[in-house]
């Protein structure tokens, strides 16, 4: 971000980079560490879930356990957006 | 204003609105965490029951109301 910190009326073309790379590099940054976090919390809450008792490798009813878990997180984040911000009952 | 403090007055704008956002973002994701403990108690199955649904969709209500509380009563303390 040094483009940044330096005074901004140098604001040249050959400054090291532009306004609207320095805010597709934010929203990319942000979006994957979101991404990073979303995936971690997943990965707690579906082995909480499916995996109770490690055994020597993974059963099948475990991984579809997991399918499951995935897909209702999923669906639970978007139930608890949609209740903050539709209308209050 | 001259070109360099209208852009940056447009980028603080911006970061602003990110900072919102990401803000949104997180709260979304904390009260999923917390309201899956509480409604999701058995095995996820193949869809929600209405139960667990409503169950979701009140916890996260009921978090908020439960935080303007929380901020009230701390109000009063001073």
């Amino acid at each position: 971000m040094d483009a940044f910190s330096s005074s901004p009326s140098s604001g040249s073309p050959s400054q090291q980079f532009s306004s609207s790379d320095f805010k597709d590099q934010l929203k990319t940054q942000l979006a994957q560490a979101y991404a990073e976090e979303f995936l971690e919390t997943i990965r707690v809450k579906c082995f909480d879930k499916c995996i109770t008792k490690p055994g020597s490798s993974l059963g099948g009813s475990e991984s579809s356990c997991i399918s499951r878990c995935v897909d209702r997180y999923i669906e639970a984040t978007g139930i608890v957006s949609k209740s903050l911000f539709s209308a209050q009952q | 204003m001259d070109p360099s403090q209208l852009q940056s007055n447009e980028l603080a704008q911006f970061i602003a609105q990110e900072k919102e956002r990401a803000m949104v973002n997180e709260m979304v994701a904390k009260l999923t965490n917390v309201c899956w403990d509480k409604c999701i108690t058995g095995t996820p199955g193949s869809k929600f029951s209405s139960s667990e649904s409503s169950c979701l969709s009140n916890c996260a209500r009921r978090y908020m109301d439960m935080s303007i509380i929380i901020v009230k009563r701390f109000q009063n303390m001073q």
